[in-house]
């Protein structure tokens, strides 16, 4: 499976464009941020988890690392750590970092197919779920190696959906592109 | 014919925006370390900033989720006929044994209110409930936690208990004025005082993100065996009383591990318990013989 991947430069335009796609991209944000929060209770399968902002801001970093400053990704961070109960800065630090690592690797990723895109999500996944269940362990000073369980259930249906949210997020990006 | 330098200096020759862009994102991440050290000593107002955030979010997410919300209750709808016919099956057999446990409560609960009249006995206060759905399970792989859309206004406060269908399932850690925050016996940080049902031995029940709680401060030969129902002992004043909690299911050399009654991963409707809330608006009352009781000492 290979799919040309192009990147866009970034924001230029009139500032009423720009207001616009800011407009755009934070009610895009609400919505991924409330539906990371929202538990998917699917017949016998259980909880369905995936980490939607770490597939927003990874897919971002690569494609349009505009859309998101690192500024904007810190106060997602902060909300998402307020509303689900985190030890404040776990998720802004992941995020952080994912974004940071991402747009050092964009080049090359850009130059792949599809299947490098994924790859690299699913390695970015596994490393942000490790990396948050030991600094939450750290924090509470309680290492349960049973709690790694969920933990890498998420890592798994992360990268399992990624390819069906690709669409909305390239679909999102283009109307990003139209309004430019 | 302007002549360059060869060795201009590398902070010269990088624009000084460059050189921002790449700091920002090591500053942040400083700041965010900061704020969970600072988190972590207590030096900030942490449950206020959630509960101000939480009251203004949970609209929203009621409004965004409620697509979300009818498409996994359709999932949950579709079922095959031949599961409904054994469902209904087991429904029947289960309703005959629940009618003679009826008979059953109803004599109990006759000899009960007469003892407790012969012994004269200070009856707990009555129980009440508040019925909501849950909005959403925020916490993920790590915080076991989940909001809901009800708060002060619906006089659900700091410490209620809060049920679903068989068990407890946590307690209200944070309440705002439209949400609460439940904190599900599941979670690291929850420890409840208990009571195993038949022996009356005490201990602390601690959650330990995974599916089974750990009995924890047992005493020495407390002979516990897998089956016994565990229940709130309702010490420290915050949880009422025998509320049932779960089973114990494991009795070992690394401890003692209790399954809890309600399916905690598939909750969605909940009862948040409160012993101080006024009867009538949205709340229901459990009416226990120990209520009619009260009301007619007073």
């Amino acid at each position: 499976m290979s799919m040309a991947f192009r990147a866009d430069d970034g924001w230029q335009g009139s500032t009423a464009s720009m207001l616009g796609r800011w407009a755009m991209t934070a009610v895009f944000i609400v919505v991924l941020l409330v539906l990371s929060t929202f538990p998917f209770k699917i017949g016998h399968f259980g909880e369905i988890r995936p980490s939607f902002m770490l597939m927003a801001i990874y897919y971002w970093a690569i494609m349009r690392p505009s859309t998101l400053s690192p500024i904007a990704t810190f106060i997602v961070g902060i909300a998402f750590d307020l509303m689900g109960g985190f030890p404040l800065g776990l998720n802004a630090m992941t995020l952080l970092i994912v974004q940071w690592g991402t747009r050092r690797q964009r080049k090359f990723v850009l130059g792949q197919g599809f299947i490098v895109l994924w790859m690299g999500l699913a390695l970015v996944s596994l490393g942000a779920g490790l990396f948050q269940w030991a600094v939450y362990s750290g924090f509470h000073q309680n290492f349960q190696m049973g709690s790694l369980k969920p933990v890498l259930t998420s890592v798994i249906m992360t990268a399992v959906i990624f390819p069906l949210i690709v669409l909305p997020l390239s679909a999102f990006n283009k109307s990003l592109a139209e309004r430019q | 014919m302007v002549s360059h330098s060869p060795h201009k200096s590398v902070l010269q020759s990088l624009p000084m925006r460059t050189l921002t862009t790449r700091l920002t994102p090591a500053v942040l991440i400083l700041l965010a370390v900061t704020l969970m050290v600072f988190h972590k000593m207590d030096a900030l107002p942490v449950e206020q900033m959630r509960v101000a955030l939480t009251d203004k979010m949970t609209p929203v997410m009621t409004a965004v989720s409620s697509p979300f919300v009818a498409l996994t209750d359709s999932f949950d709808g579709i079922a095959t006929l031949r599961q409904l016919r054994a469902e209904n099956m087991q429904l029947r057999e289960e309703n005959v044994k629940l009618q003679k446990w009826y008979e059953n409560a109803l004599r109990y609960q006759a000899e009960n209110q007469s003892f407790r009249e012969l012994l004269n006995v200070k009856a707990d206060p009555a129980l009440t409930y508040v019925t909501t759905r849950v909005v959403s399970d925020p916490g993920g792989s790590f915080v076991k936690s989940v909001l809901l859309p009800v708060g002060t206004n619906d006089r659900v406060s700091k410490g209620n208990a809060v049920m679903s269908g068989q068990g407890l399932i946590g307690r209200v850690t944070e309440a705002g004025d439209r949400s609460a925050r439940v904190l599900l016996v599941t979670d690291l940080n929850s420890h409840i005082p208990v009571t195993i049902q038949n022996t009356r031995t005490k201990a602390i029940l601690a959650g330990k993100n995974t599916d089974l709680l750990k009995l924890e401060r047992l005493p020495q030969d407390s002979g516990l065996t897998v089956g016994q129902r565990v229940v709130t002992s309702g010490d420290g004043g915050q949880l009422p009383p025998d509320v049932p909690i779960g089973v114990i299911v494991e009795v070992g050399a690394e401890g003692v591990f209790v399954k809890p009654l309600s399916e905690i991963e598939k909750i969605t409707y909940v009862q948040v318990i409160n012993a101080d809330v006024d009867r009538g608006l949205s709340t229901g009352e459990i009416s226990t013989p120990v209520d009619k009781h009260s009301s007619k000492r007073k």
